[in-house]
């Protein structure tokens, strides 16, 4: 799950140069604007070639070409002069995408400089820069283009410098907001430290990620500008020499073509305004879609159902067994390849008041593993096999419907990362009170809930006071805690703690576990703690699943694993730790990192890595050996020693 | 060159302002963040000094200080004899060579629209070094393969993204190593990693030390992770060091109650050895409103009724080893 997550989030920064074309190509709403653009272009650059009339040759007009319907020599009939529209239609797209162009390019440089000085670098540049612009926004464009055009010559040129000059303030605050976000990056930070100057990280760290939204920018504001054009040239305040497609209006309009009912000297140039201007609408979000991954719909759409397997009978429910899942796997699916088996053939057994700790590194299925419980996959995601039995029912089996019933109200997840799981602009103490009238609509609205809200925070050690604060108000093992609160909004007997501490100090972390250790005892709750940090977990829990590459590797009881590991893995993940008793000795590391899932080895998953490997290992995957009752372990070591 | 003089920090301070008073707010007085409020240490050449303390201890506004990223208010930082504390923009160019930072969150530093190459290229672009393509070339894949990203060729045309969290932190490195630096500041480096890989970037910073001679200067919350390459240990609790003394003297001697509880915390990967841990209640307060008296005393599992008025000065323990608090005081 988080290698999609990161695989995700980086997509959006590969940059122009590398796959930009091969994801627009999907985008089938910006190929359709790309395409309807391309149409008029081609019209336009070829006009002479096209064009059925010359269209400057208006002197021979005679009262009976005026107005004439659509025949077969004019495909769409004559206008006021006589000439055909057809003809006109095509010289007028060049005019107006020469307006277009022209006067958006105008626009952008004014803007983008502007934007991007004010934003990098701050200050009074940027307060004197935004207040004229704000000032600019908010006088009405289109008087002021007609005041200004009215008292300059109509030419061709004035108007694409007027629509230019005037068109530029989306554009700088587009482009300021964009340089802020880029500017508080580190790694503009990391080149102030190598010593590099203003113009080197503009150039070199600013611009290459502002481009992309100039570039959506730029689409938008090329619309824009061919539609102030028209309206210029519609008021009759166009240049008369150049006919535009806003000119043909003005004239038709002008000249009763509405009385006669000559509906195409309208109707013509109309399309073509509306036509360019939806092309480029649907390329600037076709556009958009593709430059900025933050549109996708990750964990909105609906996963895959849950392939029907025979194993997965409702198991007789044991005693005090809570959850148990049973052979689970997990793929995502891959267009076009073979599908990422993310998690493959898991299985524990999760009892009630027990703490268990499901640990591995990054990208070894674990948060996939954790959201198949529930069925929160990403819609590529899907279980292939497997049960999760939850107090007599297979989870994996039902239905929407009834899984919201399970999810949160008897099972419940803390998320990483409490920053971002919690609304910035709503109280705490709001978003708690949400999480319980959501789940539970049959809540008292009254001081009951307060009650409830106060209760739940005192729970996780967060005194009634700052239940009216917002979240930036929270120190980040306040927020912590606040998700734990929200998590026990429902009264779950199983929570999913998804690396509750990882981003926290160890004072911090170690108060989290301690409430949460506290928690289980006081509420009986049930645990599942995931973790990459296998020092965090021997404090606390109860049993421990080390994962490896999506399968697992070993699980044990809490001392066997930490005192009698048996799996490599195991062993070098506990060897990695600093021993605070012998401060001396030197760091062991795991050489290597874990395999991609869509590239997992033939056999072993950690036989890259691992010390111990011999022949067998690289070809042949290792069955699951049960050691004792309650040690399992992966690995063709073990099989030798049994 | 006496070694006391590579790197000399005196009485260095750095307050933000923490919102001038507004038209209709009642105070009228300025409030400022004592983010860094009096730290002195010495580094000496090929030195590892380990800063350890909680988020809001002032420990990488420090960092930011010692690099000239920020200003400070107060305080002098001398290196190699001379004074650093403001240096302008092109003064500071040279210097930028020799103290080089490592960023705590390899997803975040590194530019991604650039290849490999090209960051570890940068430096040397921006200070216009080797000028020359095949010792620009040479330079870059030397820094990398120092940096343990070998062979070279493998990384360079490849962008951040399709690397592993340690193996972005490894570019960062060798960014870093490419203008053969003296200092290396390194803030929180490992804390964004797993811990299988955290100890491998230890163990290469551990031997930059060796191979390069050069002196590193670790921030971290964690005080289990500076065992074994540090030196020296500094524990810094809002903004003031409270304890430094040599790594052996702080995690086996430590001294100050808050030093005490950090090392209580860590955890221990055997559930058979599990021990009576100090869990400090609440956070590091707002470095806003300090508490009168010890900074630590609100927090304190040992304070007594004079902590409260009187700020300890520095107990001289040994040569090494000192620590700031009232009990013990003879």
């Amino acid at each position: 799950m988080e290698t999609v997550v990161k695989n995700n989030e980086s997509s959006s920064q590969l940059g122009v140069r590398q796959s930009f074309w091969q994801s627009f190509k999907k985008n089938s709403i910006g190929l359709v604007g790309l395409v309807m653009l391309s149409v008029i272009f081609i019209l336009a650059v070829f006009a002479p070639f096209i064009a059925t009339h010359d269209s400057s040759s208006s002197a021979s007009a005679e009262i009976g070409d005026i107005y004439n319907a659509p025949n077969l020599e004019h495909w769409l009939g004559t206008d006021d002069a006589g000439q055909d529209v057809f003809s006109n239609f095509i010289f007028g797209a060049r005019i107006s995408l020469i307006v277009g162009f022209f006067a958006a390019f105008i626009s952008l440089i004014i803007g983008g400089t502007l934007g991007l000085v004010a934003g990098f670098f701050g200050g009074r540049a940027d307060n004197v820069i935004m207040r004229f612009t704000d000032i600019m926004l908010v006088i009405p464009d289109l008087p002021l283009i007609v005041v200004i055009v009215a008292l300059t010559k109509p030419s061709l040129l004035n108007i694409i410098f007027v629509i230019g000059l005037l068109g530029w303030t989306t554009t700088a605050r587009v482009v300021r907001s964009q340089t802020l976000a880029v500017k508080s990056r580190k790694f503009v930070l990391r080149a102030r430290a190598i010593g590099a100057g203003k113009r080197h990280i503009i150039v070199r760290h600013i611009l290459p990620l502002v481009m992309p939204i100039l570039v959506v920018q730029a689409v938008l504001v090329v619309s824009g500008a061919i539609l102030s054009e028209s309206a210029l040239s519609f008021l009759g305040l166009g240049d008369p020499t150049a006919l535009s497609w806003g000119q043909m209006l003005n004239y038709a309009f002008g000249r009763g073509a509405m009385s006669i009912g000559a509906w195409w000297a309208l109707v013509v140039p109309g399309f073509g305004i509306v036509w360019v201007v939806l092309g480029l609408t649907l390329l600037g979000q076709g556009l958009e879609q593709t430059l900025n991954p933050r549109l996708d719909t990750h964990h909105l759409t609906p996963g895959r159902p849950a392939v029907q397997s025979e194993a997965a009978k409702p198991s007789v429910e044991k005693k005090g067994t809570i959850l148990e899942v049973q052979n689970l796997s997990v793929n995502y699916v891959n267009e076009g390849k073979a599908p990422a088996r993310a998690v493959e053939n898991v299985s524990f057994t999760l009892k009630e008041g027990e703490l268990i700790g499901l640990v591995g590194e990054s990208g070894c299925g674990k948060t996939t593993l954790m959201l198949a419980l529930l069925r929160l996959l990403p819609s590529a995601g899907q279980v292939v096999n497997g049960s999760v039995n939850f107090r007599g029912r297979d989870l994996t089996q039902l239905s929407d419907d009834e899984l919201n019933k399970v999810r949160w109200k008897e099972i419940s997840i803390v998320f990483q990362g409490a920053m971002n799981a919690l609304n910035p602009v709503r109280t705490v103490g709001d978003q708690i009170a949400e999480a319980i009238i959501k789940h539970m609509p049959e809540f008292p609205r009254d001081l009951r809930l307060q009650a409830r809200v106060i209760d739940l925070l005192d729970l996780v050690g967060i005194a009634a006071d700052h239940k009216d604060h917002f979240p930036h108000q929270y120190s980040g093992g306040m927020r912590q805690r606040a998700m734990i609160a929200m998590a026990l909004a429902c009264n779950p007997q199983v929570i999913i703690a998804d690396e509750p501490t990882t981003a926290l100090d160890v004072m911090i972390q170690a108060q989290i576990l301690e409430l949460l250790d506290s928690l289980r005892k006081k509420l009986g709750l049930s645990i599942i703690f995931v973790t990459h940090d296998l020092g965090v977990v021997a404090e606390i829990c109860d049993k421990v699943l080390v994962m490896y590459g999506g399968v697992t590797a070993e699980y044990a009881d809490v001392d066997t694993i930490y005192n009698e590991p048996r799996h490599p893995y195991t062993q070098e993940l506990i060897k990695a730790f600093p021993d605070l008793t012998k401060p001396k000795k030197k760091l062991s590391s795991i050489p290597g990192y874990p395999p991609r899932l869509d590239d997992l080895p033939a056999g072993c998953r950690f036989a890259p890595r691992c010390p111990a490997a011999f022949d067998r290992c690289h070809t042949e995957q290792p069955a699951l050996h049960q050691l004792s009752e309650n040690h399992i372990a992966s690995c063709h070591l073990v099989e030798a020693s049994k | 060159m006496s070694d006391d003089q590579f790197l000399k920090v005196r009485g260095l301070k750095k307050y933000f302002d923490a919102g001038r008073p507004g038209l209709l707010s009642s105070t009228k007085t300025p409030r400022y963040v004592h983010a860094v409020d009096g730290v002195d240490f010495t580094l000496r050449r090929s030195e590892v000094l380990a800063l350890v303390g909680e988020s809001g201890c002032g420990k990488s506004t420090l960092s930011l200080l010692l690099m000239g990223l920020e200003d400070p208010t107060e305080g002098t930082i001398t290196f190699e004899g001379n004074d650093i504390t403001h240096l302008k923009d092109h003064e500071r160019k040279e210097l930028r060579r020799k103290i080089q930072m490592v960023f705590q969150d390899p997803y975040e530093s590194l530019n991604p629209t650039q290849t490999i190459e090209e960051i570890v290229n940068e430096p040397l672009l921006v200070h216009g070094i080797a000028t020359d393509k095949n010792e620009r070339d040479e330079r870059v894949k030397k820094a990398m393969e120092d940096a343990g990203l070998k062979p070279a060729d493998v990384y360079l045309g490849r962008f951040p993204h399709e690397l592993s969290g340690g193996q972005r932190q490894r570019v960062v490195i060798a960014a870093a190593l490419v203008l053969e630096p003296e200092i290396l500041l390194a803030d929180e480096p490992v804390s964004m990693l797993d811990v299988s890989i955290r100890a491998e970037i230890i163990n290469l910073l551990a031997e930059l030390r060796i191979t390069r001679q050069i002196a590193v200067i670790f921030i971290t919350h964690d005080l289990g992770s500076v065992g074994f390459f540090a030196d020296r240990v500094a524990v810094m609790y809002l903004g003031r060091i409270v304890e430094i003394g040599t790594m052996l003297e702080v995690l086996e001697k430590p001294q100050h109650p808050y030093t005490k509880a950090l090392l209580s915390v860590i955890p221990v990967p055997n559930p058979r050895m599990r021990r009576e841990r100090i869990i400090l209640q609440g956070e590091t307060p707002n470095p806003i409103d300090l508490p009168t008296g010890c900074r630590f005393h609100p927090r304190c599992p040992v304070a007594m009724p004079a902590c409260r008025v009187s700020d300890p000065k520095f107990e001289i323990l040994t040569k090494t080893h000192h620590a700031a608090c009232l009990l013990l005081v003879k």
